[in-house]
């Protein structure tokens, strides 16, 4: 799409990409998104271990735009560390959730489930293993089966 | 490297992957069984009697690997038949099923799941309650492998990793990688170019070399 114009002091919405690559060149000052924001955190965060289930999270890309934004703007960003410290605390809540939803999942032997509030890179972290495991259940699940087909075929 | 090499992985159904590695070792673990009819000229194959000519008497007990069991196998001319290895009978299945996790399965297998599923290939009467044990175990051990595969960064994970059985070490190094790539992202380790681990070997050989 198309971006700009570009005027000195007036805000202008760019990709995140564009965006650090202005700021290591000293050529913009970031503005942090809306929800990261100390108050706001809290209160996801709490909501967060509250709930059984995921809670929607404020961006769908909640961690990237946290590490990037601190790591290279972290001079824009009003109390950086505890930003860091709430969204990490956050994203601990929500991995030990994955967790406990796995077991369960994998226990009541499951074959499909609902994940609509999780972010790509949770899914991504734990995704190869839970499927790989899955794979696997459902092998040994259906062991039995192609012995009783194949068998009408012997004969 | 490993990102461009494809081994075939275990087949873990009733038919093994016939180019996998761990497939193949597998299937040489040996199984108990009983000749049901004499075997000629076949006791030194088969490890008793010296001679080479010596036969197999009915009714003796024999040790064969699966791959070997799994092809006298047959239905309708009994040549001999197969015993279900110590394991997988009654007993272990009820220790198995009081607590999975105590078990080291990579003294008892290392294939124990793999070797499982291939022994339902004999039409064994307890086929059912052994498949059911097979997945029972692994679910009651997916817990544990998740939690300390996801959790023990930087960790020593030998002990744990010792008692695993081969198919859930490489579901361990599965989620161990997931974490570890994380992790690097977040220290900021993955925008950086390392050498590739084929390079540096290659510089490692060449200096011992020329020491030797």
């Amino acid at each position: 799409g198309d971006l700009g114009p570009f005027n000195p002091g007036l805000p202008v919405e760019v990709p995140v990409w564009l965006a650090i690559n202005l700021k290591q060149r000293q050529k913009c000052r970031l503005i942090p998104p809306e929800w990261m924001d100390v108050e706001k955190l809290e209160e996801i965060r709490n909501q967060e271990r509250k709930e059984d289930t995921f809670t929607p999270m404020p961006s769908p890309y909640y961690m990237e735009l946290t590490k990037l934004l601190l790591n290279y703007t972290s001079d824009n960003i009003p109390k950086a560390d505890e930003i860091r410290t709430l969204v990490k605390d956050t994203w601990d809540t929500r991995v030990a959730k994955l967790r406990l939803s796995a077991d369960s999942f994998v226990r009541q032997q499951e074959a499909h489930a609902k994940l609509d509030n999780l972010t790509l890179m949770e899914i991504n972290t734990a995704g190869t293993f839970l499927t790989q495991a899955l794979d696997h259940m459902y092998k040994l699940r259906t062991n039995l089966r192609p012995a009783e087909s194949s068998h009408s075929q012997d004969f | 490297m490993s990102e461009a090499y494809f081994p075939v992985g275990p087949g873990l159904g009733l038919e093994e992957n016939f180019l996998s590695l761990d497939d193949i070792l597998m299937s040489q673990e040996k199984l108990p069984g009983r000749a049901e009819s004499a075997l000629p000229r076949l006791a030194f194959a088969l490890g008793q009697g010296a001679g080479a000519g010596d036969s197999i008497p009915e009714g003796s007990k024999l040790e064969i690997p699966l791959w070997l069991a799994k092809g006298l196998r047959d239905s309708k001319r009994r040549i001999i038949s197969v015993e279900l290895p110590k394991i997988y009978k009654e007993a272990w299945r009820t220790v198995f099923s009081a607590d999975a996790n105590v078990v080291d399965l990579h003294k008892m297998g290392p294939y124990y799941y793999g070797f499982g599923s291939q022994l339902l290939n004999f039409d064994n009467p307890e086929n059912p309650e052994i498949a059911q044990t097979i997945l029972q175990t692994f679910i009651s051990r997916f817990r544990r492998i998740m939690d300390s595969s996801q959790n023990a960064y930087n960790e020593d994970t030998s002990a744990l990793v010792a008692r695993l059985d081969e198919l859930e070490r490489a579901l361990f190094q599965a989620g161990q990688k997931g974490l570890y790539d994380f992790q690097c992202w977040e220290k900021g380790q993955a925008s950086q170019i390392t050498a590739s681990s084929l390079v540096q070997n290659y510089g490692k050989r060449k200096f011992t070399d020329v020491d030797g």
